[in-house]
């Protein structure tokens, strides 16, 4: 158990993957590795969460409920997006956001 | 392939027979992943151990305890594995390292005394996302051109990355929290909550995954011929 450890370690981790997975949001091209970033995030935001519920909130632990919720609609989302990116490879031979920009004017 | 890695002879010996045996016994492993799990176990064993040296002897001395070490190993873990995943140009392998970071999330949960979500983030993260992720990959240009490139924003995403980090970090810091001990998480109580007070979001959480699954379905599938014929002909009639 984490009983010593001071609940800033695991808010900074988190502040550091946050920063990791948005870089990739913005670096990466293809986008299933945008997909991959996006999980990154949600990741640390579900350890921020959790280290709250367990630090600040022990006897309702609200912040491991929304972290259940957020894992679930993390797994909608990989799956719908991996069906839009199959459509878009489809019709368009690509993966790649910057080719997809039909709607940039 | 293996002849290739700069290894001592010994030790490329052993790993020759232990993948390309003459006799019966054969590692059950799949031929084409002989590269990736070389390569993968020699770099996370070669930049793990000397972490977790480190860490022993610390705990030896007495500078940190075992949940400290835990927690740093996990983050070492973590954190190496999510720069793997943003950095890495072999796109199958930036997802292979997603893999590592969410063990590693995995194990803070455990560390914070969630062993639920810490199961959950196992079966759901490590088994369904990755095997979705592989195979998104698979069906798109993964065989073809599996090395991609960075868009021309790289330089202001890093600068942003590293801004938002360093912000968010100071926030924290700067924020008095009055020192609270962390507690465990009761399982019983776990599911009182999520099923009594959470129970309806618990139920639109059921529905938003069936339209999800069903809506990727819909804009996955293939239009077939006869099906426009079909509706073609139904419109007719």
């Amino acid at each position: 158990m984490a009983g010593d450890i001071p609940m800033e370690n695991f808010l900074i981790l988190s502040a550091i993957l946050f920063g990791i997975g948005f870089y990739g949001v913005l670096a990466r091209r293809s986008a299933i590795l945008i997909l991959v970033a996006v999980e990154l995030m949600l990741a640390a935001v579900t350890i921020n969460m959790v280290a709250f519920a367990a630090y600040l909130d022990p006897e309702r632990f609200t912040g491991v409920i929304f972290a259940i919720f957020v894992i679930t609609v993390a797994a909608a989302e990989v799956g719908l997006a991996l069906g839009i990116v199959l459509r878009l490879f489809r019709d368009r031979q690509t993966a790649m956001v910057d080719e997809a920009s039909d709607l940039k004017w | 392939m293996i002849e290739r890695l700069p290894l001592p002879a010994p030790l490329a010996a052993l790993l020759r027979r232990a993948f390309y045996p003459e006799g019966s016994f054969r590692l059950p492993l799949p031929a084409q992943l002989d590269r990736v799990i070389i390569y993968g176990g020699l770099v996370a064993g070669a930049v793990l151990t000397p972490i977790l040296l480190v860490l022993i002897v610390l705990l030896v001395i007495n500078v940190l305890t075992a949940p400290e070490l835990v927690f740093w190993l996990a983050s070492a873990v973590i954190i190496g594995g999510a720069l793997g995943a943003v950095l890495l140009k072999n796109i199958v392998h930036a997802a292979l390292s997603l893999v590592m970071t969410l063990l590693g999330v995995a194990a803070i949960f455990l560390l914070l005394g969630s062993e639920f979500l810490a199961l959950v983030q196992i079966l759901v993260y490590g088994g369904g996302v990755t095997v979705l992720l592989l195979f998104g990959l698979m069906l798109t240009n993964a065989t073809d051109d599996p090395i991609v490139s960075d868009g021309a924003q790289k330089p202001f995403a890093f600068l942003i990355g590293i801004g938002l980090a360093g912000i968010l970090s100071v926030a924290l810091v700067d924020q008095v929290w009055g020192a609270p001990t962390a507690s465990m998480v009761p399982f019983r109580e776990l599911g009182k909550r999520l099923f009594l007070d959470f129970g309806a979001p618990f139920e639109i959480a059921s529905l938003v995954l069936v339209i999800a699954l069903i809506g990727a379905i819909a804009i996955a599938r293939r239009d077939r011929p006869e099906d426009t014929e079909d509706a073609a002909m139904g419109d007719g009639a």
